[in-house]
């Protein structure tokens, strides 16, 4: 074929061609080290972070807290590694005297070869968290999404990738990718050794999704609405680093420009400045009641107010109702508990429903936690037994059978005693019927020398606070008056012992009844 | 030879009064010297000694049980690339049709590497508190240079840091498990095993011995157009 011969007219593609910065972001995304390292970031993430996070309970908030940082951790490496790859390829393939005397700037090249790697990096990421929210959407029974999660994990891989870029294009070694990858693994895995409390600097890290060694939280966003202020200081730190990261590309001699340089510097502070007012703001968070994190300046106080829902009860002799986020536990927790209704319901002052309450949270020393429950756990014309489920107490996740022997043990004895009247400072007969009861349950009293068992994570959270379902109730030691009575009156045939409380119930309770009088 | 590697191989002459070698003892030497310096080995060595020294800043810091345990996992992991990047050649095919003692001179250079960084990273630990000690440090940097050797001659000698750098997280996830069950007890996640796991011990010696074997043999893939 001749030149004359060849078609002269163009395609017609042709006719309206792309913007320029298009097709290099085109070819850039086409050639890029990070389309080769998706699968690698995307096993990773299914090993870590994909499968602890559906291995939880179908809680989206729970989800998306166990998500967060082994996600952003998942993609650290891969991302920062690629990343740094594709910032030292000009000085690797020797092509930087070849590419410089193009006509498109410096900076614009870079900034194109930066976005294609983030763009692959965010499709890999997009694609996981896809599933998982899936899954979860198949799988919770209340709620929905929780976004800013997914929001700041995304916001972490442009920050990771401007990082990786920047080292791989300033430090052109072999030796930069690497480091740079295990250094951005090392800087978000060991930065939360720094953290101390919820009024910490180093919440800005990406990896924290909430207060620090609280862990991932089934009751954030149940019983109160997500409270975003942590979230948000974190995507604007991100953002602020990113644009600073970004912008010191431009800045040596010889990138662009005095105008392009200057704009660079501009941009450069400006994303300091922004990265620093979010770790100042970070740094006047606080732990809320709720067990968020909450920021003066980035609150609603709209947040505050505690959300609308229905119960989901069950059909027990006293109905067990929940919060519909944990619908999948009610026929745990009914089979729990439904021994020990048995012995009180129709009794005079037994509960009439057995509810499901909001936890509170409240900072201690270092970055310990204490949980409990606000106010009595039993109260109203009707009286509803209030009590905490063992998930609430953040801690971690339990077997079913785990939940059921923790709530029998300890929630159990706690609407015994709410019928009975015992308690600090209750009689001996009074002590002593509880603990027929709970015999008569099949609960088996605890000795007061056993050791009580934790009830919520970390050796530095204390246990929650009275009634809130986390105790375990002591019996009176064998041997004693008390549990000589206790065992004389759970052998009792029940229709006998349940004649017999409802005759003396009241004097019971009123401490009139002595030790000698049970029968 | 490439003007790469021209330039990397001054001509040397003896000096006045230096002492006289044997003639095959001074190309030996020359060779050696010649082939750690188109492998940035004394540039590894520095790399390596920073690992010791940042392993060893770092060690004075108060962890807690996570931190004290991954710690060391990241410093051996970095030790690893920067082994693993010693292997990509700069040279290509030419050297590999003319360099007759290429084996011996890779295999020396692998194990003088993994050598000094071992010692290098338990001297780092010695007199504080380093988790699993030297026989964790010897374990988990043979591991990890294991799989980046692994990976130089499958994928490329440029990009062999990938192996070991997506070992880093299933090992400290591995170890994250001990605490969180259900645990990874699995050999071929030797970190999250104990120092004196004989099977973890065996996996992490066999993807070492055969990532020495394969180097040794065949020596990196090069990627066309990439310098290493």
């Amino acid at each position: 074929m001749t030149a004359t011969s060849a078609p002269a007219r163009s395609r017609p593609g042709t006719r309206h061609p792309r913007p320029a910065a298009a097709r290099l972001l085109r070819l850039e995304l086409r050639h890029n080290a990070m389309l080769w390292m998706m699968p690698v970031a995307v096993a990773l993430f299914w090993f870590t972070a994909g499968r602890k996070t559906l291995a939880s309970p179908p809680l989206w908030n729970l989800r998306v807290a166990v998500m967060q940082p082994t996600a952003v951790l998942a993609f650290a490496s891969p991302v920062a590694g690629a990343a740094a790859w594709m910032g030292s390829r000009e000085s690797r393939r020797r092509t930087t005297d070849l590419v410089n005397i193009t006509a498109r700037p410096r900076p614009a090249r870079l900034l194109t070869t930066w976005a294609a790697t983030t763009c692959w990096a965010l499709v890999a990421y997009l694609a996981c968290v896809a599933v998982v929210y899936a899954v979860t959407a198949h799988q919770a029974t209340w709620g929905g999404p929780l976004w800013w999660p997914a929001v700041v994990s995304a916001a972490s891989l442009a920050a990771l990738a401007a990082l990786g870029f920047a080292a791989g294009t300033l430090v052109p070694s072999r030796f930069t990718p690497p480091l740079a990858a295990v250094a951005a693994f090392f800087a978000l895995g060991l930065s939360t050794q720094l953290i101390k409390g919820s009024q910490s600097y180093w919440l800005i890290s990406p990896v924290v999704a909430g207060p620090w060694d609280l862990g991932p939280n089934p009751e954030v966003g149940t019983f109160y609405a997500y409270l975003p202020d942590l979230p948000m200081a974190q995507v604007i730190f991100l953002a602020g680093l990113t644009a600073a990261v970004l912008g010191t590309l431009a800045l040596p001699t010889g990138s662009g420009l005095r105008s392009l340089r200057r704009s660079a510097a501009a941009v450069t502070t400006a994303g300091l400045l922004v990265a620093g007012t979010a770790v100042a703001l970070a740094g006047t968070g606080r732990l809320d009641a709720h067990g968020m994190i909450a920021i003066p300046a980035l609150h609603d106080a709209a947040s505050d107010r505690p959300l609308r829902y229905t119960p989901v009860c069950g059909h027990t002799t006293i109905p067990v109702c929940l919060h519909p986020a944990y619908a999948s536990y009610l026929p745990a927790t009914e089979a729990a508990l439904a021994p020990v209704l048995g012995q009180v319901a129709g009794l005079p002052g037994a509960p009439a429903r057995i509810s499901q309450a909001a936890a509170t949270y409240q900072q201690g020393p270092g970055n310990s936690v204490g949980i409990g429950m606000a106010g009595s756990p039993i109260g109203g014309t009707h009286p509803v037994f209030h009590f905490l489920l063992p998930v609430q107490l953040a801690g971690p996740v339990l077997t079913t059978s785990e939940m059921t022997s923790q709530l029998r043990s300890a929630t159990g004895p706690g609407i015994v005693a709410s019928v009975t009247g015992d308690g600090p400072g209750a009689s001996q007969a009074q002590h002593a019927v509880t603990t027929a009861l709970l015999m008569a349950a099949g609960v088996v009293p605890s000795h007061p020398s056993a050791p009580r068992a934790p009830t919520t994570a970390g050796s530095n959270v204390p246990p929650p606070g009275p009634g809130a379902g986390g105790e375990r109730y002591v019996a009176p030691p064998p041997g004693s008056p008390a549990y000589a009575a206790a065992q004389r009156f759970a052998a009792l045939p029940a229709a006998a012992r349940r004649a017999w409380l409802t005759q003396h119930l009241a004097a019971l309770r009123a401490g009139r009844i002595s030790l000698r009088q049970l029968p | 030879m490439t003007a790469g590697g021209t330039r990397a191989a001054p001509v040397t002459t003896d000096r006045p009064g230096a002492p006289r070698l044997p003639g095959s003892r001074r190309a030996g030497m020359r060779l050696a010297r010649l082939y750690a310096t188109s492998r940035r080995i004394p540039a590894a060595l520095t790399a390596i000694m920073a690992c010791a020294l940042g392993l060893r800043i770092a060690l004075i810091g108060h962890w807690d049980s996570y931190g004290a345990l991954q710690l060391p996992l990241v410093f051996e992991a970095a030790a690893a690339t920067v082994i693993v990047l010693t292997a990509a050649s700069p040279l290509g095919e030419p050297e590999r049709i003319t360099g007759r003692w290429l084996p011996y001179l890779r295999l020396a250079a692998t194990l003088a590497l993994t050598a000094a960084a071992i010692g290098a990273l338990a001297a780092a630990g010695t007199g504080a508190h380093l988790a699993g000690g030297t026989l964790d440090v010897l374990r988990n940097l043979g591991g990890f240079t294991g799989i980046g050797l692994l990976c130089a001659a499958t994928i490329s000698g440029g990009l062999a840091w990938i192996g070991p750098v997506a070992y880093l997280l299933p090992g400290v996830y591995a170890l994250y498990t001990q605490w969180h069950h259900p645990a990874l007890t699995t050999p071929w996640l030797w970190p999250g095993r104990p120092p004196h796991d004989l099977g973890a011990a065996i996996c992490a010696g066999l993807v070492f011995a055969a990532g020495v074997a394969v180097i040794t043999v065949r020596g990196a893939r090069d990627l066309p157009g990439e310098e290493a």
